[in-house]
């Protein structure tokens, strides 16, 4: 009878300590604290928006709206940003690939928001800054590893 | 901060109440009687270099000790700039402040701060002793460390500590103990959030109050960044001092810190430990 009660009382600590003590996103994702590793909310909160830091929306310059044509033949329009993104060449930098699922160290799109040194270019978004904060790369970054769905 | 105080007040009952050890309500004896205030040559201290022991505290005695680390790894610069900078003492050290009290029979509780600003928390039950019959020690073991004076990043932790003593060489220690929240990203972000530490220690008896110490901590599932912490060391007991003289290849003695690794397999490290029975 011991033996259950205890193990009754482990399985209830057990979870308590895994619900309570995990980090939250918000903390992580700065001024998008909304922002989730989905497509989804990447458009919302990335690709879309201008956010809270004054960083500006990729698709001020990425957009086909009023007739425009995107830059860099990238459109991050809300609807079309996934076929324009995974598996698609980059057309700056030949042999790169934007977003290769589940290998975001290899994919083009994180070497731009990174200022890599192999990159085409001027680091995004275009200007000095704001860029991304290191909480909104690890998101993305994280859409990418988990296979870049259109979720 | 109200959902940790909750956990850790359930831990805490949960390993003070629900093992009552062995031949406990027999030997709740005045102090000065109590076969835990007897030297134990085999096993003289509360700790390896990080990881426990099971020598029993004594009810209502206590335990200080110091850990220290210096930040230079001793293969960084030539063996001159290192004898120069006296093999890491000018580059700054982690360094950690420890007491545990001996709350009642079998039962220690404790507090670790290091200095990066981690508070751990950790209690130790008493399950089997060797010297009642059993062919080995058993110990439960909880602890909680947050960062930020305990105010971020909470990682608890449960296991055991499993002990044999290889008279006269020495004991001989395994540990298996699972961590929950080793990983400091979200859940979200990261594959596991949780690692299984499987510590493998020894101490052993090279003169009558000389060991060696060597540890091992794998992590064999879960998040698992970084080198596994490993350090050895040569410690001198005087009374109820030790003197520890360790070399690790990290600077982890919470267990977060332990989980989350060392840095390189490469980097190694010199460091000491002093610690002080009051009793």
């Amino acid at each position: 009878m011991q033996r259950k009660m205890l193990a009754g009382a482990l399985v209830l600590a057990l979870s308590a300590v895994s619900s309570a003590c995990d980090e939250k996103l918000s903390d992580v994702t700065g001024p998008t604290p909304n922002l989730q590793p989905t497509l989804s909310s990447i458009q919302r909160d990335i690709f879309s928006s201008t956010d809270a830091s004054g960083r500006l929306a990729c698709t001020q310059c990425h957009s086909d709206a009023g007739g425009r044509t995107p830059s860099g033949g990238l459109n991050l329009r809300e609807g079309v940003a996934f076929a324009g993104l995974v598996g698609i060449a980059s057309r700056g930098k030949p042999g790169a690939v934007r977003v290769i699922a589940g290998d975001p160290d290899n994919s083009y799109l994180i070497h731009k928001l990174e200022t890599r040194s192999d990159i085409v270019g001027v680091r995004m978004p275009r200007g000095n800054g704001p860029f991304l904060t290191p909480g909104q790369m690890l998101v993305l970054r994280r859409w990418i590893a988990l296979g870049a769905r259109n979720d | 901060m109200n959902r940790v105080r909750i956990v850790l007040l359930v831990l805490v009952a949960v390993i003070g109440a629900a093992w009552p050890s062995p031949g406990w309500a027999q030997t709740r004896a005045a102090p000065v009687d109590d076969i835990d205030l007897d030297l134990v040559p085999m096993q003289p201290d509360f700790s390896l270099v990080t990881l426990p022991t099971t020598l029993r505290l004594p009810r209502y005695k206590s335990a200080f000790r110091v850990t220290h680390r210096f930040g230079r790894p001793l293969a960084e610069g030539s063996f001159g700039s290192l004898a120069e900078d006296l093999f890491g003492l000018d580059s700054g050290a982690q360094i950690g402040l420890e007491y545990r009290f001996g709350l009642m029979r079998g039962l220690q509780v404790g507090l670790h701060r290091t200095s990066d600003r981690t508070i751990e928390f950790f209690g130790e039950r008493d399950i089997w002793q060797e010297r009642d019959g059993h062919p080995v020690s058993i110990a439960a073991v909880a602890m909680i460390d947050g960062t930020n004076n305990f105010k971020d990043s909470y990682t608890p932790a449960l296991g055991a500590v499993v002990s044999r003593t290889l008279a006269p060489l020495g004991t001989v220690y395994i540990e298996p103990i699972w961590v929950n929240n080793s990983n400091p990203l979200p859940s979200e972000l990261s594959d596991d959030n949780d690692s299984v530490l499987l510590g493998i220690g020894t101490r052993l008896r090279v003169r009558p109050t000389v060991y060696v110490v060597a540890e091992i901590i794998p992590r064999i599932t879960g998040h698992n960044p970084g080198a596994n912490q490993a350090a050895f060391a040569i410690e001198k007991r005087a009374g109820g001092h030790s003197f520890q003289l360790n070399f690790s290849n990290a600077f982890g003695t919470t267990i977060g810190q332990i989980a989350r690794g060392g840095t390189s397999n490469d980097d190694w490290y010199m460091g000491f430990n002093i610690s002080r029975k009051f009793y």
